[in-house]
Order: C-alpha cells, then sequence, then structure tokens
C-alpha cells in the first residue's frame, strides 16, 4: 500500500500505529541535535555557506540562522501533527512539504552520525541502522512522487 | 564664477568587476540526499522543468557540484537559505 494519496482536499496520509511510533521518534532525534562542531547532525545540517570566507559565513549564521532553527521548528510542528493522528490525516501542499522535509532531516542527521560518507557506506551500515534510514527513505520516496504530481 | 575641479575617482577595475560578477550558488554531491528529492527540490524552488531539473542533479552526481542559480548577492543567499532549509548542501560563491 501506499501511505499517500492526492485526493480533492489535499494529501491523504495514512499510517499504521506501528509506523506512527516509529516516525513520531523521529522527533526526539531532532530535537536532541546538539551543536555545530561537537555532533555531526548539526554539522550536516547546518554547512558552511561560504567555503572559502569564514567570516563571511558566520555573518550569514547571524543573519539566517535563526530563521533557519524557526522554520525547521514549524516544520517539525507539523510532522508530529501528521503522525500523531490515528486516522489518516489530509495535509495541503506546504504541511506536505514540511514533512517532507523533516523527513529528509532524519535521513541527513542519523545518515551523519552513522558515518555515511559516500554513498557505498549504506550497504556497510548494520543491519538495524540500515533497516531506519531505508524505511525513512521509503515513505520520502513515496511522497517525493505524491508532492512531484502537482508540481 | 570660479570653477571646481572635481578629484576624478578612479575605480579600482578589480573591484569593479567583482562587483558586477555575478554570485553563484552551488549544490554539492551528498551520499544521503535522493536523487528524485534533488529533482523536486530543484524544480520546486527554481521552477526548473524536469530535464533541466534531472540535468542538474546528475551533473551534482556525476561531477560532485553543480551552478543551480545565480543573481545578485542577496538573491544567492535566499536561494542557499531555501535550499539549506531543504537539506540540500548549497554554498555561494562568485
Amino acid at each position: 500500500m501506499t501511505h499517500f494519496r492526492t485526493t480533492r482536499e489535499g494529501i491523504e496520509v495514512t499510517l499504521s500505529p506501528e509506523e506512527r511510533m516509529f516516525l513520531g521518534d523521529v522527533l526526539p532525534l531532532l530535537a536532541g541535535i546538539g551543536a555545530r562542531g561537537s555532533d555531526p547532525a548539526a554539522d550536516r545540517l547546518n554547512v558552511p555557506v561560504y567555503l572559502d570566507d569564514p567570516d563571511a559565513n558566520e555573518e550569514w549564521w547571524r543573519l539566517m540562522g535563526q530563521d533557519l532553527e524557526s522554520a525547521r521548528r514549524a516544520d517539525r510542528a507539523i510532522f508530529k501533527k501528521s503522525v500523531s493522528s490515528d486516522g489518516p490525516v489530509i495535509l495541503d501542499d506546504e504541511e506536505a512539504d514540511a514533512m517532507l522535509r523533516v523527513l529528509n532531516e532524519a535521513r541527513l542527521a542519523l545518515g551523519a552520525r552513522f558515518g555515511i560518507d559516500v554513498e557505498a557506506d549504506h550497504d556497510e551500515l548494520p543491519e538495524d541502522s540500515r533497516q531506519v534510514i531505508d524505511y525513512l527513505g521509503w515513505i520520502q520516496e513515496e511522497l517525493t512522487i505524491e508532492l512531484m504530481r502537482s508540481l | 564664477m570660479p570653477t571646481q575641479t572635481s578629484p576624478v575617482i578612479v575605480p579600482d577595475t578589480d573591484e569593479r568587476l567583482d562587483v558586477d560578477k555575478p554570485w553563484q550558488v552551488v549544490v554539492w554531491n551528498d551520499p544521503v540526499n535522493t536523487m528524485t528529492y534533488v529533482v523536486y527540490v530543484f524544480r520546486k524552488l527554481f521552477g526548473y522543468d524536469e530535464t533541466k531539473a534531472t540535468e542538474l542533479m546528475l551533473q551534482v552526481h556525476h561531477e560532485g557540484r553543480a551552478i543551480v542559480s545565480d543573481g545578485p548577492r542577496e538573491q544567492a543567499e535566499i536561494d542557499c537559505f531555501r535550499l539549506h532549509n531543504h537539506g540540500l548542501w548549497a554554498t555561494v560563491e562568485q
């Protein structure tokens, strides 16, 4: 079965109780991301904007960093709503986009913590780690394809 | 009326060129972001059609990086922000 279906009202999300529980665990994972320089997940999600100009980079973070954090927090609130309801949930395109960004953010965070530096590293992961990242990737792929239909 | 001669300011040629030169937004290859997702983000953020978005994604994948947009510095920074918000690894350069 597919988890996402475009309806007249929006994108309908259908998740089993187990999936909702599993996806709900993404939120504490993301909330627990540490500071840049101390957590590979934070470093991956906050990459430098200017590679050769640390001052310009810090200035960019000073101006835009808070906005980026706020945007991510808003996305996570929508994601929480999407995975908390017992029945199917209807999301508009913006909400579905927010869910997509959170799924991707979780994969990036996990990928960084699992030490995926090149694509081949994925195949060397312990089975449980690989299953987690693959499941998120599967859900994300379904949602991406569904959202692509409305572009 | 005395004629006042204003000092002639000769602009530094290199600096003037830098001001005119567009800033570029570069997306870098990443082992976790999927091809489908990257195409979707390029289409959504920049309005590229599927062909153009796929070409850029493949360039990132095979060459390690691709310039996805260019323009004034402020616009490049905004584009970079939007790409970071979608989890893509983007930088700004001139």
